[in-house]
């Protein structure tokens, strides 16, 4: 990310310079970080509603209700057999991603990942990748931040995109867990 | 939607005897202190791609780049965040809002932007401290591959809202 923001800001420097832009960018330069405040305050109505929201789902046992749903098709999806405190952590992880209490992920998928890698080595297991790209590609059931930024743009169907982000990342998650399945598969081949 | 799930986790929360006023004003708590958290974030990657913008490099990108969103079915105001996502949380939080701003919600280009922010993950963050924890450096095909689940997400994203449409 550093390398991009200084592609982005040394770019922009010099590019203006050349093309006589530099009132511009000085300008724009002082507005981003207003703006900035303002998108704060367009997603605090999202963050403040939805934290309060998911934290009461999470108290109510929401989390470990789909934690149970999700024990057998995740142990039929990671093939291999894994050890009892792998498996918890990785379900529970990815229960809280889905249901975006994303606060409870983290430290799940950390102890996930520690657990995968019991034995130390520099590189992944097959099930510590498959978990990665899982994570890596958005589980998320209800994107809450995109649903509050388009309430906020004032849009007159904010919730026109829930259908259609659930279903892309169906096909991003299920692109990434047939590719590490592939990949593997070839490996034990030769 | 939005009052419907409040309205399912208010009967939950009855139902399971939960403090209501204090898990929720603890979770409000929570979602306050995350989004003060990531304005520093924001002001950087704000600054930079109003930099960058102003500048004009922006203009001349896009049209490098339009050709490529043309191939993939997509509008051309959307590649920014393709490039972006995978990359920065906030950096492609701060694209989204722009391009729900300029081009309105509800146009083609607002509405799969959306679709596709909803479908993608900062995949290197996720990557770095995930392995890091685990004491790892190297990533073998997860980062290709989980890149690889995201374009087509985005292509299936584009799909999912036809030319057409709007």
């Amino acid at each position: 990310m550093n390398a991009v923001l200084c592609f982005m800001l040394l770019g922009g420097v010099i590019y203006a310079g050349l093309h006589g832009n530099m009132e511009a960018v000085s300008q724009a330069a002082l507005a981003g970080g207003t703006d900035a405040l303002r998108l704060v305050l367009d997603l605090m109505g999202g963050f403040l509603f939805f934290g309060g929201v998911i934290r009461l789902l999470e108290d109510a046992g929401v989390v470990s209700a789909l934690v149970r749903v999700l024990h057998r098709p995740l142990g039929w999806l990671f093939s291999e057999p894994l050890e009892q405190e792998a498996m918890e952590a990785i379900t529970e992880n990815l229960a809280a991603n889905m249901l975006g209490v994303s606060n409870a992920a983290t430290p799940m998928g950390i102890r996930a990942a520690k657990a995968l890698n019991r034995a130390g080595q520099n590189t992944p297991t097959a099930a510590l990748c498959l978990f990665l790209v899982i994570n890596a590609t958005s589980v998320q059931l209800v994107p809450t931040t995109v649903l509050s930024l388009r309430y906020a743009a004032g849009s007159a169907q904010p919730e026109s995109i829930l259908l259609p982000s659930l279903a892309a990342s169906g096909v991003s998650t299920g692109l990434g867990i047939l590719l590490c399945k592939l990949i593997e598969s070839r490996r034990r081949r030769g | 939607m939005i009052g419907w799930l409040l309205g399912i986790s208010i009967l939950l929360a009855c139902w399971k005897r939960v403090d209501l006023f204090r898990s929720f004003s603890r979770g409000a708590k929570e979602g306050f202190e995350n989004a003060m958290g990531i304005m520093p974030a924001l002001a950087v990657t704000l600054i930079s791609i109003r930099v960058f913008e102003a500048s004009g490099i922006m203009k001349e990108l896009s049209a490098f780049l339009s050709p490529l969103a043309a191939g993939m079915g997509l509008p051309p105001g959307v590649m920014p965040l393709l490039l972006l996502r995978p990359l920065s949380g906030s950096a492609s939080l701060s694209l989204l809002n722009d391009i729900l701003r300029q081009y309105g919600p509800d146009s083609r280009t607002g509405l799969v932007a959306s679709a596709m922010m909803g479908s993608g993950e900062t995949i290197l963050y996720t990557c770095a401290v995930y392995l890091s924890a685990a004491g790892i450096s190297k990533s073998r095909y997860i980062i290709p591959v989980a890149l690889a689940g995201w374009l087509a997400g985005c292509v299936a994203a584009g799909l999912f809202f036809p030319e057409s449409f709007a």
